[in-house]
């Protein structure tokens, strides 16, 4: 009989709409879990798809010597795709010209991500080629026509063969950042390069194997070559690596979908707590009314926990399909927007959001439903009885608990997870404390208001406990609000900062000393923003003070490997070739002192090290290093230690020195500069004055950067979307659940003949005052969270936010206001007989 | 005797010490009688009424149902017994609200394992005269129908012992009469054991006897049958 009896209340109270709440908390987690997850998957493969571009493949396996071939047999059991490039430097000839160039032999296939582009003439609109450069064919950068003179269809010699050049290359997936690559690039095929007898034992070349296929697949091959691997002749690259360009901001924006999707589902599972201990309450008299009708405790506990149940399970089947449509809309929309399809996620984010419904739902109610069946049957006659709440403390492990393994299971991540949760349990302390504090002060001020005012304050005051758990519901949902928009908005400006408008998109190198005003006065005519120039000169550390590092490596040995930033080196080995020097009187922008001061005008030699060097090379403010320029020696002090801002589209450097130390050295200058895309023709006149100076153009590569944070910049707008509704559930369980507590007062209240007006003023400043003291508890926890997370865990700078400080308690108390205003009217509006009779 | 009380004592702890409720009550109530409990508010007329029920345990003696001692058994046992033996009308009405009229009528029974529980329960509505209201909930019923729907859920199961709380104290004078006429109507054809706890003398007079609570102790007023 029992499943008959559950199943019809169940029924019965769905359809009078009293189970809303509840049903509708659980959706709600199950869909913010499930759309977040389905679509951060989602976007989070299409973004490594798109990041991997940077690298032409998804992994690279980067040697001084040939790869063994075993190795790449294995890769292709393992269904990979594979291709090689083989890179060195050497000299090219074209007529009676010469000049130093990158040459890039690679095999059919090259790039296995993203797209190779070329140009029918120099400087001309690129367009995706697909293949490499046929056999007897070389395909060579816009630079190189300038410097040799070349035309299309004309003949250039490497080592000991002749090419046609045939086709311009205009974007290489694979290039990267690396603007100190100052030889252009000439792309012959794979095959041709034996004939060209430049390899030969000894020869400095860099051998790559590209790898792309299933994740999976690509998984297992690393975890089966990678300790095949020697770390002096090999090196193993893939997109999150951190010197990518792309890298730091990705990591930020995976972590602020993490954190943001977590609070989110704390959010939900918070409002399912809340739902459910009211869900509880209101049956008190129910079970009440069973026992004294003859009802067994098992038969009770069989028909709520399948009620329950059956509640918990036809939520989340309505959350799934919710959760699926929405990730569906926002991907459609993302794909639409973005002409670009994103791929299939797995199982898991169904699991994990089925497991969320189910697991806040159950663990949550459960100690409710164990006081909930322990209501003694004596409650009919004696109303105020409720089960015994002797094992309160078993309530707050199962809420800490799930909520605590929750994290754990959306994150995968034990630190971050033990983190927030101990976070939150700390806040939520203070926050209570706070909370009783600020209810005391305000009884206070309320002694001397108004009626409505009074029976406001004296209002607070007497649920008091309630109150504090209340405003501890309604500050984590605010504060959750306000970091997730606070992070939102922050993330988006650092992006926006990074990639201006009008970021420079070509690069100049190898400008001569004597052309460096020439050029300045033609950008300026020319109306052409551009950097500053800083002069390069190449050296090399030989020692830290009085230790000899270990440096065998001669000139040639520039290790130009693309994508990788020139400076990059191997601590182990200490630089092992040339850095790039520059010398300044300025701080340059982007660049902050973290260590030591800027040397300004000081003429004592000395040098600036950048912060990430100088730790992986363990050099320290005070430190005397030993350079090498050109033969001569000399020693400086390091007196600043400077952190800088890789992603900037601008010179960088590891060391710079101050003007006296550096200046006499011959140079050559770099500098980037803006274009608009719509005067790109004009390149090919402008720099036929400078031919030996390089150009790097980045256009290609910012287009491919702009595109991955409009697709970010979406999902973060999705995913605070998402937890906006979580916490306005929370809030409108919270001030539901409230309500009922209030029902009795009001029908008393309004039986002894006060009117309306006073009743909903008094409900309407209560919450007020509750709203207001929750926003600002909330705008304290937030700073205080935002502080440790931007600089704990988003590299950023903290940032002190004043604008919330208004918002947050102003927010706060509008709209906790105006929900109880709301759910107060509908209780009014019914008449004193009828509400006596809702109470009986 | 279907239910005796032995030296049946209450006494509550307070903060300003121990309050005696009940003083020792003896008392002997026959199979079909029909008994008034009355006395002024906080005499412990519904503290007795509860214990007699087996919703609340005495501090001492001891209440007997069918011979059954309610203090050596415990709270499962007593609820098997209200299952089996007792029907309980109250002055709130205590109905489920999210349940219909019908449903409500058909818990007890089906608690209780009855297999025509719907049957019956429609039979008792349509006694009660609201065979037109079976579907409709709580909420959508006058206070006068409430009553009469807790009446049919009481006598559902055909319980031996009818316990009924201030059953017209939230009514009317004319809706009360009513509601009166259909108890002890319905109390007379099932000749049911009617225990009463009332305010009202008028009503407190259509019992067979009355006993008057006063200060937690209990006099039987000797007067003949109306």
């Amino acid at each position: 009989m029992w499943p008959k009896i559950s199943r019809r209340l169940l029924l019965q109270e769905l359809r009078r709409g009293e189970l809303t709440i509840m049903a509708l908390a659980i959706v709600l987690s199950v869909t913010a879990v499930l759309s977040l997850s389905l679509f951060s998957e989602r976007l989070q493969e299409g973004l490594m798809a798109r990041s991997s571009e940077f690298l032409a493949a998804d992994r690279v396996l980067s040697s001084r010597r040939e790869v063994n071939e075993s190795w790449l047999t294995e890769a292709h059991e393992r269904n990979l795709q594979t291709a090689r490039r083989v890179v060195f430097n050497s000299m090219a000839f074209a007529g009676d010209e010469l000049g130093l160039v990158d040459v890039k032999a690679v095999s059919e296939g090259y790039p296995l991500r993203g797209d190779l582009e070329t140009a029918a003439e120099p400087y001309g609109e690129g367009e995706v080629t697909n293949g490499v450069p046929p056999r007897g064919e070389a395909w060579v950068a816009s630079a190189l026509f300038q410097s040799l003179q070349l035309d299309i269809g004309d003949t250039i010699e490497v080592g000991d063969s002749a090419f046609r050049v045939t086709r311009v290359v205009t974007y290489e997936p694979d290039v990267g950042f690396s603007v100190f690559t100052d030889s252009p690039n000439v792309l012959i095929n794979y095959a041709d390069l034996a004939a060209t007898n430049l390899i030969q034992p000894g020869s400095r070349v860099r051998y790559n194997i590209l790898y792309a296929g299933e994740p999976d697949a690509v998984t297992g091959y690393e975890d089966w070559l990678l300790p095949q691997l020697n770390d002096d002749t090999h090196r193993w690259r893939s997109i999150d690596d951190g010197d990518e360009p792309l890298a730091r901001s990705l990591r930020r924006a995976e972590r602020f979908m993490m954190l943001a999707s977590l609070l989110g589902v704390v959010l939900a599972a918070t409002a399912v707590a809340v739902a459910a201990q009211r869900y509880c309450q209101r049956n008190y008299d129910v079970v009440a009314i069973m026992k004294t009708l003859g009802g067994s405790k098992a038969q009770i506990q069989k028909i709520f926990t399948l009620h329950l149940l059956l509640l918990t399970v036809i939520s989340i089947g309505i959350g799934l399909l919710l959760g699926w449509f929405i990730q569906w809309q926002v991907t459609e929309l993302v794909a639409a927007r973005l002409e670009t399809t994103l791929p299939a996620a797995g199982w898991r984010p169904y699991a994990l959001a089925s497991a969320t419904g189910l697991l806040s739902s159950v663990m949550f109610t459960l100690y409710p439903l164990l006081r909930l069946i322990k209501v003694p049957p004596l409650r009919v006659l004696h109303r105020q009885l409720v089960g015994a709440a002797d094992i309160r403390w078993l309530h707050w492990l199962l809420c800490g608990g799930t909520v605590y393994f929750l994290l754990v299971l959306y994150s995968q991540q034990w630190l971050l997870s033990t983190a927030l949760f101990a976070g939150g349990g700390g806040a939520a302390v203070v926050l209570l404390l706070i909370g009783r504090l600020f209810i005391g002060v305000s009884r206070k001020a309320g002694m001397q208001a108004g009626s409505a005012w009074r029976l406001a304050m004296a209002g607070l005051q007497r649920r008091a406990g309630a109150n504090s758990v209340q405003m501890i519901s309604f500050s984590t949902a605010i504060m959750l609000l306000l970091l997730v928009l606070a992070l939102r908005n922050e993330l988006l400006a650092d992006w926006q900062e990074q990639l201006p408008d009008d970021a420079p998109n070509y690069f100049i190198l190898n400008v001569a000393e004597e052309k460096v005003d020439q050029l300045q006065q033609t950008f300026a005519a020319e109306n052409i923003a551009s950097n500053d120039m800083y002069p390069i000169v190449p050296g090399r550390v030989t020692a830290i003070n009085d230790e000899v590092l270990r440096d065998e490596v001669t000139k040639e040995d520039r290790d130009t490997d693309e994508g990788e930033r020139e400076e990059e080196g191997d601590a182990r080995e200490g630089f092992g070739r040339e850095l790039s020097l520059t010398w300044r009187n300025e701080l340059p922008p982007n660049n902050v002192i973290v260590e030591g001061q800027w040397f300004g005008d000081d003429t004592t030699p000395q040098v600036s090290l950048e912060s990430e060097v100088a730790q992986r090379m363990d050099m320290k403010l005070g430190d005397e290093l030993e350079f090498n320029i050109g033969g001569e020696v000399f020693r400086v002090p390091v007196t600043s230690i400077r952190e800088v801002n890789w992603n900037s589209l601008q010179p960088n450097f590891y060391m710079i020195f101050n003007p006296a130390t550096l200046s006499d050295f011959p140079a050559t200058y770099i500098s980037s500069f803006h274009l608009d895309q719509s005067r790109k023709s004009e390149l090919n006149a402008l720099f036929k004055d400078f031919p030996q100076v390089s150009l790097l153009d980045l256009d290609a590569l910012m287009a491919q950067l702009r595109e991955v944070i409009s697709q970010v910049s979406l999902a973060i707008a999705f995913v605070l979307f998402l937890v906006i509704i979580a916490g306005t559930l929370v809030l409108v369980a919270q001030v539901q659940a409230s309500m009922e507590e209030r029902q009795q007062e009001l029908v008393i209240l309004r039986t002894l003949g006060a009117p309306a007006k006073l009743l909903r003023r008094s409900i309407t400043y209560e919450f007020l005052v509750l709203g207001g003291i929750s926003g600002l508890i909330a705008t304290l926890a937030m700073e205080l969270s935002l502080l440790i997370l931007q600089t704990q865990v988003f590299e950023m700078d903290a940032v002190w936010h004043w604008r919330f400080w208004l918002v947050g308690p102003v927010a706060g108390a509008v709209i906790v206001a105006l929900l109880g205003r709301l759910a107060c009217a509908r209780l009014i509006r019914r008449n004193t007989a009828q509400l006596i009779r809702t109470l009986a | 005797m279907l239910i005796q009380t032995t030296q049946l004592e209450k006494k509550v702890t307070t903060s300003e010490g121990e309050l005696q409720i009940l003083h020792p009550i003896n008392m002997q109530i026959a199979a079909g009688e029909t008994v008034a409990i009355v006395g002024a508010s906080g005499s412990g007329k519904s503290t007795l009424l509860s214990l007699l029920a087996g919703l609340d345990l005495a501090s001492a003696g001891d209440v007997l149902i069918d011979n059954e001692k309610l203090s050596e058994l415990d709270e499962e046992q007593r609820a098997k017994v209200r299952a089996d033996k007792i029907g309980f009308i109250f002055q709130s009405f205590l109905l489920i609200p999210s349940l219909t009229a019908l449903e409500n009528v058909m818990l007890p029974a089906e608690l209780a394992g009855h297999k025509t529980a719907e049957q019956e329960a429609r039979e008792l509505l349509t006694q009660v005269g609201l065979s037109e209201r079976l579907h409709h909930y709580p909420n959508q019923l006058s206070g006068g129908e409430q009553q009469r729907v807790a009446i049919a859920r009481a006598f559902i199961g055909t319980p031996k012992i009818l316990f009924a709380d201030e059953p017209t104290g939230n009514l009317d004078k004319k809706t009360g009469n009513t509601v009166e006429d259909l108890l002890f109507d319905m109390n007379a054809k099932s000749g049911t054991t009617l225990i009463m706890v009332t305010h009202d003398g008028e009503l407190a007079k259509r019992c067979q006897r009355i006993l008057r609570m006063d200060a937690g102790r209990l006099n039987e007023e000797q007067r003949d049958v109306a």
